[in-house]
Parts: structure tokens; C-alpha cells; sequence
């Protein structure tokens, strides 16, 4: 579809949307692969539900790249069905090894892009702003669903723990990277122009105070500690920023 | 089923039976105001959350005003059937 003829010159903002897009396009399709293979017949059904809002998302997302003069290099990279980049999280590459990377992908990589359409919500750009508000309102569910299966599987203990314990450590750094670091071009710009209310750093530490208390009930260590003087979580050791790529938004 | 099949089987039971739900939840809904809640099926979840989000998920046909879940195990009965 190229409908559009005068086209917003944004790169940072069509950066994201990208990504936001892709990883929203590939987390529907890892779902989509447990719709009939969790553990429970009402876990599925819930996995089928969130596959179809993953999708949906996607599916309102990927329209808006057409508004962007950055569209124009390549017009096959604005729609899913002829789309060769992918901005997801390199995770999101393989298919799930089991039921806690779902699980894992559903509490902590889902969380993060929430907590980013959370400070969108407000944004100065509409078609974006309208999106956040829609997609936050369907994403409680999820949180509720990633939070619940988190405690189920660790609350399991044994190796059903160790497991979920492992899918949450191969996920983490990658969702950590993902708001980029602290002075992260794209990030930064869409804040100074109040399409964002909040840094790359403010978004971590808003989007980790989201999910460690779920974890520390849990007796769950991950490397983060909790900053006294700023009230505020913090990663404990630095992020592996030398495998950032900062175009797709993931590690290499 | 084949022996290595059945070894398989053997190792993952302990882990299928410790996510085993074992937690009844009857779910109420109505479709209007004037509609008092009827009892449109259950959902099995051993934690409260997934309860909801599993009731939402599965009686999600109408849209319902009001949508409530109960724990079977808390109804007291009158009159048996």
C-alpha cells in the first residue's frame, strides 16, 4: 500500500515502530506454536487469545511505516509478507525450546514493550498515541497470564524451576538492551520530542520495578539491586552492549 | 510405544504432574443489566490470576457487563440433585 504522498522525514520514529512491529509480528508467531502444546487445556486457549492480539498489534503497527519518507528506500520492507528485515529480539530467531520460553517471552519481553506503549501514551504523534492507549488496555491480560505461569513454574520447583529459571537468564539482557543505552540516539530523540515520556534508563528502571517485585516474591535472583537513594531498580552488572546493534535493536 | 518413548515418558511425569491443576473455578457472566449472572461454565487454575485471565480467554463469546469466578470448593449445597 503506498497511498500516502506527502510522507513524514522521521528515521528515530520509524526506527522503532519497526522494531516495535517486528518483535510484536514474531513473539505472535512463537506463541502461535503452543496454541495446542501447553500444559493445560486452558493455558492454550489463553495462548491462542494472546497469539491473535500479538498478530493484531503487529497488524496495526506495520501500516504506519508507510507514512515514513524512510519507507521509501525499499517499499517491500513496510508490509509482513514481503518485509526480509527483522528488528526482533534475536531470541525470538528460534522457535521455543518449551513452555517457559513462552512463558519467559510473555513476562519479561512482552512487559518491556509494554512499558514502552505505556510511555507513548501521550505521545505527540497521534497515530502512535492511539495505538499505546489500545494495546496497553489489552496487554493487562497478558501481564496477568506471563506473572501467573512465572510463579506456577517456579512454585513447581525441581527441574520444572530450574527451567523457567533458565529461560528467564537467556531472555534478560536482551530485553534489558532493547530500551538502548543511556544516551541511545533514537530513544533520546523520541523523548526530546515528546513522542515519549521517559529515557532509555527511565524506561529500564520503570519496566524493572514493573517485574522484580514478581521476582523477589519468588525468591528469584537476577543481576539487578535495588538503589536505595533513587529508589529505583538497577542492572548489577554491566549490560553487553559491544553485541548491541543498534539499528535492529538487538544482540548479535 | 517404543522403549525409548516410554523412558521419555517416564522422566517428564513428575514435571506434567507437578503443573497438574487441581482448583475448580465456576464462572458467572451477563449480558445485560437486567439479566441476572448465570453460570456460563468453570475453568480449572491453581492460581487466582490465571483463573481470570483463563475465564476471559475461553467465555470470551458475548460481551459480557459483568464476569465473576468462584471456587467450586467454597459452594455450600442445599438441596442435593
Amino acid at each position: 500500500m503506498t497511498s500516502i504522498t506527502k510522507r513524514t522525514d522521521h528515521a528515530a520514529l520509524f526506527a522503532i515502530v519497526s522494531s516495535l512491529a517486528d518483535n510484536k509480528q514474531a513473539i505472535g508467531r512463537r506463541y502461535a506454536y503452543w496454541c495446542n502444546g501447553a500444559p493445560a487445556l486452558e493455558a492454550a486457549v489463553a495462548a491462542a487469545a494472546m497469539t491473535q492480539d500479538e498478530l493484531g498489534h503487529a497488524r496495526t503497527l506495520y501500516p504506519l511505516l508507510d507514512n515514513f519518507a524512510q519507507a521509501e528506500a525499499d517499499l517491500s520492507q513496510i508490509e509482513p509478507e514481503t518485509r526480509t528485515l527483522h528488528y526482533h529480539l534475536a531470541f525470538l530467531d528460534q522457535d521455543f525450546q518449551g513452555w517457559s520460553d513462552f512463558v519467559a517471552t510473555n513476562f519479561l519481553l512482552d512487559t518491556a514493550l509494554t512499558t514502552f506503549f505505556k510511555a507513548a501514551q501521550d505521545s505527540s504523534y497521534e497515530p502512535l498515541r492511539q495505538r499505546a492507549r489500545k494495546i496497553v488496555q489489552e496487554e493487562r491480560i497478558h501481564q496477568m497470564h506471563g506473572e501467573g505461569w512465572v510463579r506456577r513454574l517456579t512454585n513447581a520447583g525441581g527441574a520444572v524451576r530450574a527451567t523457567m529459571l533458565r529461560s528467564l537468564e537467556r531472555l534478560w539482557d536482551e530485553t534489558l538492551c532493547w530500551f538502548g543505552p543511556a544516551d541511545d540516539l533514537t530513544m533520546q530523540e523520541l523523548y526530546q520530542e515528546n513522542m515519549l515520556n521517559s529515557t532509555p534508563d527511565e524506561l529500564r528502571q520503570r519496566y524493572l520495578s514493573e517485574i522484580m517485585p514478581t521476582l523477589n516474591a519468588l525468591a528469584i535472583e537476577m543481576p539487578v539491586r535495588f538503589d536505595v537513594e533513587t529508589k529505583s531498580w538497577q542492572p548489577s552488572q554491566p549490560l553487553p552492549w559491544s553485541r548491541w546493534n543498534a539499528l535492529a535493536r538487538r544482540l548479535e | 510405544m517404543t522403549n525409548e518413548q516410554a523412558v521419555y515418558e517416564q522422566a517428564e511425569r513428575p514435571r506434567r504432574e507437578a503443573l497438574n491443576e487441581s482448583h475448580v473455578w465456576c464462572v458467572y457472566a451477563r449480558r445485560k443489566y437486567e439479566e441476572p449472572l448465570y453460570e456460563i461454565g468453570n475453568v480449572m487454575a491453581d492460581d487466582v490470576e490465571l483463573a481470570k485471565v483463563y475465564a476471559r480467554s475461553i467465555y470470551d463469546e458475548f460481551a459480557w457487563i459483568e464476569m465473576i469466578i468462584v471456587p467450586r470448593n467454597s459452594i455450600v449445597t442445599i438441596i442435593t440433585s
